[in-house]
């Protein structure tokens, strides 16, 4: 047997390096009028809806969605450019993540003309933001076990049950819920299950704070009590929902927000290590050796996603062997000579290092656990 | 974007054919590997031997790659890296005629010496590079010529002391980037044989996990040996993108011996370091079967850990990455993801 576990590798066009240069030149404008603090986990822990409408104003928001709807009608790899390039830099992109990277997406191939006009062009300037309504408190990995219920009623849907793990549902203004429309069939558990868009100011929305071990709070409960969806607010076909959710992952595992959250530390290492502040540690060039090899495999799987084609496996590969490798670079930041005793040069390093010890535990949960994904991978490969 | 490797489908069937032949027919597995002369005449009849050979095929390194990967997938007992991109490139650097010889390469210290030689002892010719003052010659020499004292790396594989009167050589001269770029050639052509070999090593312990039956059930259904097996495939993965990335800026020829350097390093890393976490798996995953000359896998895993070290050492590559990323004065990221086209 030979396996074909990853799309080969592809070489940039000029286009692209083009785009990359123009967004490096504005992240350097914006670190050097502090409009931009690189942090580390910035796509999940950096909200700022400020710097989300100086990306719309570039045309770098709702970039793959149509200008009839309000974007800019860019390229997938387009998009996946800038997104590189905000993330390498650790800006701050929380705001629009969600809403930029799936909502849009799945809009544009599950929603209605009607839903399109009225939520497309909002994502694209920054002024609409989104949560994902998929985890429940018994439905974690094992997602077709949700038990938020949807009801039909007259013009709609009444919808109850809780969701987790709902990053920036404080702040946004919608989330797609899953929700089980049919009763379970235990021979098909996938079926019967259905993706409504919520208005987090409905009534019967109650979103509570879930408190991270490091005090921050991105994290959110959503409870739902008898919130009514109007028809026109259906995400797609009903009993469809599974599906439409898998379409979704693809995109979400093998992003390049699944190895470069701790690349600004990494950076930070490096210069610590020219100002003279660290000895030069062969460690250093094995984690960014690493990191490449990740880019050239996430490129490739954007190259082979923007021309529809099937990339289950290898995204999780990415996400299993990129998160790992983020967390190992925390390790690696907080474990050099002078990591918390050291003298103020190291101060930048130390804070990131901190906060990038005290994240890494969700880097290989969240979007899937790495072990679900080994599951994965281990499909792919023919053994399950 | 422009598709890597768009290694011809014919050319690529026709390595596998070749190797796989080969093996087929091959006779009972070697301590000691010999160079197998019947099969390099094979290569020869194919046209195959000097693949890159400027007035030959046209093929650049994705072709050679592509060879290189076939060669190491069935542990082919031939010097393929050594005759070509190195000895033949070297040898068209001095404008030395080509031959149908086989040929192995080698730098030579001041005193005329050189350890653990590839092929030295069953090849030809050497071709050899030594340094004079500052600056360095080449030249095209019998291996007759040469003292030889035999030696074996870990995997059996030829590596032989050489050593040889210096006065008594006649040598173009050539500029130190020549030495520059084959010792990355090298490094390099160790790297694809790493990936080939490690994706076959991948590939039987698929094969394993799925025919060998404990428990009642086929030992890859249990999610302890899947996770080893997924966690090898990740890194073959990665070894191979970080690898063939480096063949890409070779074939195209466009990003210089720094740029070429940093990518040789970047394929040594990623490669080495995925190189201990295949094998080590995967030898989980055999059992102690894996662990005997009988089964096939030391054919693969051996060389794999004896090439790691060669043309540099997988600690010496992180060391050497570390230095060029503090040597740049670009962010780390501008720096492995350059838009002037280094």
């Amino acid at each position: 047997m030979e396996i074909h576990l990853a799309p080969p590798i592809v070489q940039e066009g000029q286009q692209l390096t083009e785009l990359r240069q123009k967004v490096r030149e504005f992240i350097r404008a914006g670190i050097a009028d502090a409009t931009l603090v690189p942090t580390i986990n910035s796509w999940l822990g950096g909200w700022n809806e400020e710097f989300s409408r100086s990306l719309a104003a570039e045309g770098w928001l709702g970039m793959t969605i149509p200008v009839e709807f309000g974007g800019r009608g860019s390229t997938f790899l387009q998009r996946f450019v800038v997104t590189q390039e905000l993330l390498a830099a650790g800006a701050p992109v929380s705001a629009h993540w969600v809403a930029d990277r799936q909502i849009g997406p799945s809009l544009l191939k599950f929603g209605t003309d009607y839903q399109k006009q009225k939520l497309l062009p909002g994502i694209a300037n920054g002024d609409i933001f989104f949560g994902i309504g998929m985890s429940e408190p018994d439905a974690g990995s094992d997602l077709a076990s949700v038990r938020t219920k949807g009801v039909q009623v007259e013009g709609g849907w009444k919808i109850s049950g809780s969701k987790v793990w709902t990053s920036g549902a404080h702040a946004s203004n919608y989330f797609f819920a899953l929700a089980r429309t049919a009763p379970v069939d235990t021979d098909h558990r996938h079926a019967g299950l259905s993706q409504f868009i919520i208005d987090l100011h409905s009534p019967g929305v109650d979103v509570r704070p879930i408190v991270s071990l490091n005090g921050h709070h991105h994290f959110n409960e959503v409870f739902l009590d008898d919130v009514f969806v109007p028809d026109d607010m259906v995400l797609g076909t009903i009993g469809e929902g599974w599906n439409q959710v898998t379409s979704e992952l693809a995109y979400e595992r093998s992003g390049p927000e699944r190895f470069l959250s701790t690349l600004p530390m990494l950076n930070e290492l490096l210069l610590a290590t020219r100002r003279g502040d660290l000895a030069p540690d062969p460690e250093l060039g094995r984690y960014f050796a690493r990191i490449m090899g990740l880019h050239q495999v996430s490129v490739s799987i954007a190259d082979s996603l923007s021309r529809g084609e099937e990339v289950g496996t290898s995204a999780s590969i990415v996400k299993v062997l990129g998160t790992t490798t983020e967390g190992d670079i925390a390790e690696f930041a907080t474990t050099v000579p002078g990591a918390a005793e050291g003298d103020a040069s190291l101060d930048t390093l130390r804070a990131l290092g901190d906060e990038a010890l005290l994240e890494r535990a969700g880097f290989t949960l969240r979007g899937g656990t790495n072990e679900v994904l080994r599951g994965v991978i281990a499909r792919g490969l023919g053994l399950r | 974007m422009s598709e890597f490797g768009a290694l011809d489908q014919d050319l690529q069937q026709m390595f596998g054919d070749v190797f796989g032949d080969w093996r087929e027919a091959r006779g009972p597995a070697a301590l000691e590997i010999e160079l197998d002369r019947a099969l390099w005449a094979t290569l020869v009849d194919l046209g195959i031997s000097r693949l890159t050979a400027v007035d030959g095929s046209g093929a650049t390194w994705i072709e050679a790659a592509g060879l290189l990967r076939a060669a190491a997938r069935t542990a082919a007992a031939v010097p393929v890296a050594e005759n070509d991109v190195l000895s033949g490139w070297l040898r068209e650097q001095a404008a030395i005629a080509d031959d149908d010889l086989i040929h192995s390469a080698c730098i030579l210290d001041p005193s005329g010496s050189a350890r653990a030689v590839p092929w030295a002892s069953q090849v030809d010719n050497l071709t050899v590079l030594w340094p004079v003052g500052d600056g360095w010659k080449l030249a095209d020499v019998p291996v007759s010529q040469f003292h030889v004292t035999p030696g074996r790396d870990l995997a059996g594989q030829p590596r032989d002391a050489v050593s040889i009167d210096l006065a008594t050589l006649d040598g173009a001269d050539v500029p130190s980037d020549v030495v520059r770029e084959y010792r990355l050639r090298g490094a390099l052509a160790r790297s694809v044989q790493m990936a080939g070999a490690l994706e076959r090593i991948v590939e039987l312990s698929v094969e394993h996990a799925t025919s060998r039956v404990q428990f009642g059930r086929p030992i890859g259904k249990f999610q302890a040996v899947q996770n080893l097996i997924a966690d090898a495939a990740g890194e073959l993965v990665i070894a191979n993108a970080s690898t063939d990335a480096a063949v890409l800026a070779l074939a195209a020829g466009e990003v210089g011996l720094d740029g070429l350097e940093l990518r040789v390093a970047i394929a040594r890393s990623v490669t080495g370091h995925a190189a201990a976490v295949i094998v080590r798996n995967v030898h989980q995953v055999h059992g102690a079967i894996g662990t005997t000359f009988e089964h096939q896998l030391h054919e693969f895993t051996k060389p794999v850990l004896a090439w790691r070290s060669e043309f540099g050492s997988l600690r010496e590559w992180d060391t050497r990455l570390t230095e060029l990323m503090v040597a740049s004065e670009l962010d780390l990221w501008a720096f492995g993801v350059p838009t002037d086209g280094r």
